[in-house]
C-alpha cells in the first residue's frame, strides 16, 4: 500500500513537470497580455527536435539545446502573428498546433526510424535525501534534466516578480498597455520577448518529456499537456504559486490512469484519461478561482486607439 | 533655498534667479510649421508654437481644433505629417513616449497612465530606463519627500492606484511626470475631473513647477483657469494656430515682466504685444462673435466683457415658465437605493422630484453616486430599494422601452458607449428609439427615414458630411447633438435625464446643449441635468442637489446670491 502511494506521487511529479515549466511560460506571456494558445504545438516540437537533435549527434544536451530552439522558433512564429501584426491570439495560437502537429508527425516519418535509441536522461538519485520514506522517492530522484527546469521555473519566477523591473513592465504591459506605453515602457517589446518566454520553457518542457520521460518521439505525444499549461495559469490565478499548485494536481489527475487501475479499482480507463480535462473544464470555467484575468489579455496593442 | 515656503504664485525671483527667462532665451519647446494629417483629415496645419523656459503656456481650443494631436506629437506618441520640433533649439523627433521621457518631456495625461493594479510605488518606477532588475526604491523615497517638500505634493506609496480617489490619482499622475526633472512639462486636460479645491491645488501646482524653470504647456477648454495660471496662450481653431500671446491675467502678475502700466490699454505694452483677455480668447477659440453667446453662460466661463458679469447671475429672464410646488412632480423619486454586487451602496437613500417646465441639476465630483442614479432612473441598473415614478407611475423595475414608452428621455453619460452604436449611420441612431415607425410592409422605408433624420439634423443642427456615414465620422459636439436630437425629439417627452451632457464639448457646442435643454423645459418637460461643470449647472437649472457619496443634499436655488458658495462647500461634503 505504501510502496503505491509513493509510486502515485512519483508518477504525479514527473507528469506534472513538464506542465510546470511550460505553465511558468505562460503566466509570463498572459502577464504580459498575450494568451499564446500554441504552448501544445511549442511543446510537441520540442519534443521532436530534441529527440531528433539527441538521435543525430548521440548527445542528449544537444537535444536539449534543440528542443529549446525548436520551442523559441514556434515563439517567434507566434509573436510576430500575435504582437506585431495583431491578429487574433486564440486562432492562430490553434492553428499553430495544427501545424505542428502535422509538421512532426511527417518530420518523424522522414528523419526518425522505430527502435533507434534516444539518448536521454536517467534518474539522479540525491545522496542522504533520496533515502527519506516517500519525499525521497517522490522529490529527490528525479532527472538532471529535471532538476534543472525547475530550477529554471524558480529563478524565471523570481526575475518576473513585481520586486523587478522587468516584473513591472509584464504587468503594466498586460494590465493597462496604454498606460504603459506613456510610462515610457516599449510595450511591444515586452509582450514580443514574454512570447519568446513561453516558446522557451515549452520547448523546454517537451524535450522534458521526450528525454526524461518516454524517451522516444510519437505522433502527438503532448497530447493535450500543453492546453492543461494555459488552464494551469488559469486555475492558479496568475499567481506563480497558485500555477504551481494547479500543475502538480494535473500531475495527479494524469498518475491516477495508471495508478488506479494497478490497485484494482475498476474504472474505466477511459473515464480516467478524462479526469485531467474535466478538472481543467471546471478550472476554466472559473469554479475553482474567482481571480480576474489580466485586463489587457488578448487585446493587441495599438498606441492611441486609433491606427489611420 | 526658499522651498519650505512656496509662493502661491512664484512672483518672487527664487531659487533659480539665472532662469528667469527674456524673449531672447532658447525656447523650451518650438514647433515650425507641424501637420498632422489623418486620411483626408488635417488634424494640424502648419503650427508654430514657442514655449520659454519657466513660463506656462495655455493652448486652448474646442474639441478637435488639434490640442491633443499637438501634444502626442511632442510626447512622441504620434508622429507630425511635417514639420519640425526643437526642444531647447535641437531637433526633436522622438519616435515613442519612452524617447520623450529620455528628452526630459514629460505629460500628464487626461486619462491618467497609471496602472491601476499596481501601487503607487510600483507606478512610479515603472519604465525607468535603468536599473531594470532591481529598482531604485530607495532614490524614489528621497525624491519623493523632495517634492512633497517644495510642491506639497503628498502620495501614500504603498497605495493600490485602484483605490484611489481621482484626486489623489491625479496627484499621483503629476508626481510621475514630476519624478525626473523635466524640462518641459505638458498637461492634457487635467482639471476635468476635480474638485474646485483640487483645481485650485493644481494650478499653484503649475505655477511652482513652472517658477523653478520647467517649462509647463496646459491644454484646456476652461477659460477662468487659464486666466489665472497662464502666462501666454495660444489658440487652436481646426487645426489652425488662429492666435498667440501674453495674458492679462487675473491674479496679479506671475513672471518677471516688466509690469504693464494697465492691464489693457492702447499703448504697447510688453513686447509689443496686445495682452489677451478672456472676450478675445472665446472668440477666436469659437470663431464667433462672443455677444452671441448665451450671456449667462458666457459669464460663467469667465467673459468678463459681456454686460451680465457680475458676482450672482444676473437676473436676466432665464425662464418663461417657472413652476410652482403645487404641479405634480413628472420624476418622482423616493428613498432610492443602488448597490455593487459586493453590497456597498452607490446611492444611498436618494429623493428627488423634477416638475413639468423645471431644470433640476446635480452637481458634485464625480464618482459620487451619479452614474448609479442615472442608470437606476434610465433602467439599466435595477435599485435594491426605493421607487422611481415617472408621471405617477411606478417604473422602478420597468424595462427602458417602457420608460421611453412613457415620455423620459436620457442622455447618456458615455456617448461612444450608451449612447450611440458607432459603426450604424447617423439616420440610424437618430431614429434608433423609434426604427418601429418606419416599418412599411415589415422592412424599413428607408426614404422615410433620411428626411426625418434630415430634419431632426436641421432642427438640432447635426452637422455630418452625409446622414448614410456612420455617426461615429461625426465630431464629439455634433455627436451629442444627434443624441440629444434623438431624446429631445419623443413623443411623448414628459422627462430629460441628462447625465454629463457638455462633456468633452467646445464652448459653441456646450451653448447648443444648454439652450436646447432650456427649450426643451419651456416647453414643460421637467429636466435633470447631472453634471461636474459647477458653472453651467448654476446658469442651466432653477436649483441644483450636490451628490457626496451617493446622497443628494437639500436643493439650493440658484438665484440665491451665494449660490456657487454654497453648493462648492457641499461638494466637499459638508453639511448644508
Amino acid at each position: 500500500m505504501m510502496l503505491t502511494l509513493t509510486d502515485l506521487l512519483v508518477a504525479s511529479i514527473a507528469l506534472a513537470v513538464p506542465v510546470l515549466v511550460a505553465a511558468s511560460g505562460e503566466l509570463v506571456g498572459e502577464r504580459a497580455g498575450v494568451l499564446t494558445m500554441s504552448v501544445e504545438g511549442m511543446m510537441l516540437t520540442g519534443a521532436f527536435a530534441a529527440v531528433v537533435g539527441a538521435t543525430s549527434s548521440g548527445s542528449a544536451l544537444v537535444g536539449v539545446a534543440c528542443g529549446a530552439l525548436a520551442g523559441l522558433l514556434v515563439g517567434v512564429l507566434q509573436a510576430v502573428l500575435s504582437v506585431t501584426l495583431r491578429a487574433d491570439q486564440i486562432v492562430t495560437g490553434i492553428a499553430a498546433n495544427a501545424l505542428a502537429l502535422a509538421g512532426t508527425t511527417f518530420g518523424a516519418r522522414l528523419l526518425l526510424e522505430r527502435g533507434t535509441e534516444v539518448p536521454g536522461f536517467a534518474r539522479v538519485a540525491v545522496p542522504v535525501l533520496s533515502e527519506i520514506p516517500v519525499i525521497g522517492p517522490v522529490l529527490f530522484r528525479q532527472t538532471g534534466l529535471a532538476y534543472a527546469l525547475i530550477a529554471t521555473v524558480v529563478v524565471l519566477g523570481v526575475l518576473t516578480s513585481r520586486r523587478t523591473g522587468w516584473g513591472l513592465a509584464v504587468d503594466a504591459a498586460g494590465e493597462d498597455a496604454a498606460s504603459a506605453d506613456r510610462s515610457g515602457i516599449a510595450v511591444l517589446r515586452v509582450r514580443f520577448g514574454a512570447v519568446l518566454v513561453v516558446g522557451l520553457l515549452s520547448g523546454l518542457a517537451g524535450t522534458q518529456l521526450a528525454l526524461s520521460e518516454v524517451h522516444t518521439f510519437t505522433d502527438n505525444m503532448t497530447a493535450g499537456v500543453g492546453y492543461l499549461a494555459v488552464v494551469a495559469v488559469i486555475a492558479g490565478s496568475w499567481r506563480p504559486v497558485g500555477v504551481a499548485v494547479a500543475a502538480l494536481v494535473f500531475g495527479l489527475a494524469q498518475a491516477l490512469q495508471f495508478t488506479l487501475p494497478a490497485l484494482g479499482v475498476d474504472v474505466p480507463f477511459a473515464l480516467l484519461v478524462m479526469l485531467p480535462y474535466v478538472l481543467a473544464l471546471l478550472a476554466v470555467a472559473g469554479l475553482v478561482s474567482h481571480s480576474r484575468p489580466p485586463s489587457g489579455l488578448t487585446k493587441p496593442f495599438v498606441r492611441l486607439g486609433r491606427a489611420t | 533655498m526658499s522651498t519650505t515656503h512656496p509662493p502661491a504664485d512664484a512672483g518672487a525671483p527664487g531659487a533659480l534667479p539665472g532662469s528667469r527667462t527674456s524673449i531672447t532665451t532658447v525656447p523650451a519647446l518650438a514647433l515650425h510649421a507641424v501637420t498632422r494629417v489623418f486620411g483626408t483629415h488635417t488634424a494640424l496645419d502648419s503650427v508654430d508654437l514657442e514655449v520659454a523656459p519657466g513660463e506656462v503656456h495655455c493652448i486652448l481650443g474646442e474639441n478637435g481644433a488639434g490640442k491633443s494631436t499637438l501634444c502626442n506629437i511632442v510626447f512622441g506618441a504620434l508622429p507630425p505629417t511635417s514639420g519640425e520640433v526643437c526642444l531647447a533649439g535641437e531637433p526633436f523627433a522622438p519616435s515613442s513616449p519612452s524617447d520623450a521621457l529620455a528628452h526630459g518631456v514629460a505629460m500628464v495625461h487626461q486619462h491618467f497612465s497609471l496602472v491601476p493594479t499596481l501601487t503607487v510605488e510600483e507606478n512610479l518606477l515603472l519604465g525607468r530606463g535603468r536599473a531594470r532588475l532591481r529598482p531604485d526604491r530607495r532614490g524614489l523615497v528621497v525624491r519623493l519627500a523632495e517634492i512633497e517638500e517644495t510642491l506639497g505634493l503628498h502620495v501614500d506609496p504603498r497605495a493600490r492606484v485602484g483605490t484611489l480617489s481621482v484626486g489623489a490619482r491625479q496627484r499621483v499622475e503629476i508626481v510621475k511626470a514630476l519624478l525626473d526633472r523635466p524640462r518641459l512639462l505638458l498637461l492634457d486636460e487635467p482639471t476635468g475631473v476635480l474638485g474646485p479645491d483640487e483645481i485650485d491645488g493644481l494650478l499653484a501646482t503649475c505655477r511652482r513647477v513652472a517658477a523653478a524653470g520647467t517649462a509647463v504647456v496646459l491644454i484646456t477648454h476652461k477659460l477662468a483657469e487659464v486666466m489665472r495660471v497662464g502666462d501666454r496662450a495660444t489658440v487652436l481653431r481646426a487645426g489652425r494656430v488662429v492666435g498667440t500671446g501674453p495674458l492679462a491675467r487675473e491674479h496679479g502678475g506671475g513672471r518677471s515682466v516688466p509690469a504693464p502700466s494697465g492691464p489693457t490699454g492702447s499703448e504697447p505694452s510688453w513686447r509689443d504685444e496686445e495682452l489677451l483677455e478672456a472676450g478675445d480668447l472665446v472668440g477666436l477659440m469659437v470663431g464667433r462673435d462672443v455677444s452671441s453667446l448665451d450671456p449667462l453662460l458666457a459669464a460663467s466661463v469667465g467673459v468678463t466683457r459681456t454686460r451680465a458679469a457680475g458676482a450672482a447671475p444676473a437676473h436676466v429672464a432665464r425662464r418663461t415658465a417657472v413652476p410652482d410646488d403645487t404641479t405634480p412632480p413628472v420624476l418622482a423619486v423616493h428613498g432610492l437605493v443602488v448597490e455593487t454586487p459586493d453590497g456597498a451602496r452607490r446611492v444611498d437613500g436618494v429623493d428627488l422630484e423634477v416638475r413639468p417646465g423645471e431644470i433640476v441639476g446635480i452637481a458634485g465630483v464625480e464618482g459620487n453616486g451619479q452614474s448609479e442614479l442615472v442608470a437606476a432612473l434610465s433602467g439599466a441598473l435595477r435599485p435594491a430599494a426605493g421607487t422611481v415614478r415617472l408621471d405617477g407611475q411606478d417604473v422602478t423595475r420597468a424595462r427602458p422601452a417602457r420608460r421611453t414608452a412613457l415620455g423620459l428621455g436620457v442622455v447618456p453619460e458615455d456617448r461612444h458607449h450608451e449612447a450611440v452604436v458607432a459603426g450604424l449611420s447617423v439616420t440610424t441612431n437618430l431614429l434608433l428609439a423609434r426604427l418601429h415607425r418606419f416599418r412599411r410592409f415589415g422592412l424599413l422605408d428607408r426614404r422615410a427615414m433620411r428626411a426625418a433624420a434630415a430634419e431632426l439634423a436641421r432642427r438640432f443642427d447635426v452637422r455630418a458630411a452625409s446622414l448614410d456615414a456612420p455617426v461615429s465620422a461625426l465630431s464629439g459636439g455634433n455627436q451629442q447633438k444627434a443624441v440629444l436630437a434623438r431624446e429631445l425629439s419623443l413623443e411623448p417627452l414628459r422627462c430629460v435625464v441628462a447625465a454629463q451632457p457638455t462633456r468633452g464639448l467646445d464652448l459653441g457646442a456646450v451653448d447648443d446643449v444648454v439652450a436646447h435643454l432650456r427649450a426643451t423645459a419651456d416647453a414643460g418637460v421637467g429636466v435633470l441635468v447631472v453634471s461636474s461643470e459647477l458653472s453651467e449647472l448654476l446658469v442651466l437649472c432653477d436649483h441644483v442637489h450636490v451628490a457626496y457619496r451617493g446622497a443628494l443634499s437639500a436643493p439650493v436655488p440658484t438665484d440665491a446670491p451665494d449660490a456657487r458658495e454654497r453648493v462648492a462647500h457641499l461638494m466637499t461634503g459638508a453639511a448644508a
